[in-house]
């Protein structure tokens, strides 16, 4: 079939070309961000509707300052963690340029430099979970803060969301540190190229998630 | 078929940017971010409803120059366009459907 007949790159090695005529690992990891957007989707909206529901009997007991984490940090973490999870989409796409024109110097720099900021944003995020728990928000639908019974399940739906959020970044860093040593490692392997495309792919899914809990949840 | 996957394989070697290029992406998104912010810090004096309506135009642009610029959607092949923007439009309706659905304490979530 010619899909595969003219697929073979300069090392003679044919990429994983399917019937369809393209990289069937691309395909399968843009399938698997098909699904992560609508798994993301569904606690986004989760965490929004139990917010609404509850905004309105916390803020009866004026307790609404208690279920509100930029109230308690600000915005200006999270802003830094948006920053920092912006400039690491930037370092990856870099990383992959200097891949496809074989700049390996290039190629190590930019991409310790993804792993460094997302590493950062775990901490950040570590932090703020941190922070918010000292403060009484809790991973429960029901506890006692301030003497006060509290019934609301913004804590769970925030930390799910976000704590969900924070596995896949750490994962992507697992995953990105995996790539770089496979990379070192086996410099002239014609797969790097396409192994640094996927993670990055994910990476920036990763950072995609973001700018819609940065949005929908902190500055909402 | 062949032709089919001709085109499709044309396609996923998508354009290449320059790094120039992606510096200029990244600056822009950089932009839209601290925009975002002093909306956010303003927000009091311009009215919610316009708030909510900068605040989503930029969201929107961002994730946009993400997916297409870094992600390389634009310009890659249709199959990956499919799988990412069928889920994602399905998302988005499931999203405000259920927002609507549970917007008052009384209806059908009641």
């Amino acid at each position: 079939m010619s899909a595969t007949s003219h697929a073979h790159d300069e090392a003679g090695q044919a990429p994983l070309v399917g019937s369809l005529g393209v990289d069937s690992r691309k395909l399968g990891l843009w399938a698997f961000i098909g699904s992560e957007t609508l798994f993301f989707t569904a606690l986004i909206t989760t965490h929004l509707i139990f917010y609404a529901r509850t905004k309105a009997d916390l803020a009866a007991k004026g307790m609404l300052e208690h279920m509100d984490p930029k109230l308690y940090l600000g915005i200006d973490l999270t802003t830094i963690l948006a920053a920092i999870l912006l400039a690491s989409s930037l370092t990856m796409v870099l990383a992959l340029a200097a891949t496809k024109s074989k700049e390996w110097p290039k190629f190590r720099f930019w991409l310790l430099a993804t792993i460094v900021l997302g590493s950062a944003f775990v901490l950040g995020q570590v932090y703020e979970f941190t922070h918010l728990y000292h403060e009484g928000l809790k991973l429960a639908p029901q506890y006692v803060y301030e003497g006060e019974t509290v019934k609301s399940l913004f804590g769970v739906t925030f930390f799910v969301m976000t704590g969900f959020h924070g596995l896949h970044v750490t994962l992507g860093v697992v995953w990105l540190i995996a790539v770089y040593f496979k990379v070192r490692r086996f410099a002239a392997s014609p797969e790097n190229p396409m192994d640094v495309e996927l993670v990055g792919l994910y990476w920036h899914f990763v950072d995609l998630v973001w700018v819609a809990i940065f949005t929908l949840v902190y500055l909402i | 078929m062949a032709e089919h996957a001709t085109h499709d394989q044309h396609a996923e070697a998508h354009e290449s940017h320059s790094t120039r290029f992606y510096w200029m992406i990244g600056a822009i998104l950089a932009v839209i971010t601290a925009v975002e912010v002093a909306i956010f810090l303003v927000k009091d004096t311009i009215g919610h409803e316009l708030f909510l309506a900068i605040l989503f135009i930029l969201s929107i642009a961002k994730g946009a120059g993400v997916v297409m610029y870094f992600m390389h959607l634009r310009g890659d092949a249709r199959i990956f366009q499919l799988v990412f923007i069928v889920p994602f439009l399905l998302a988005v309706t499931l999203c405000l459907g259920f927002l609507t659905i549970f917007s008052h304490h009384v209806g059908i979530a009641g």
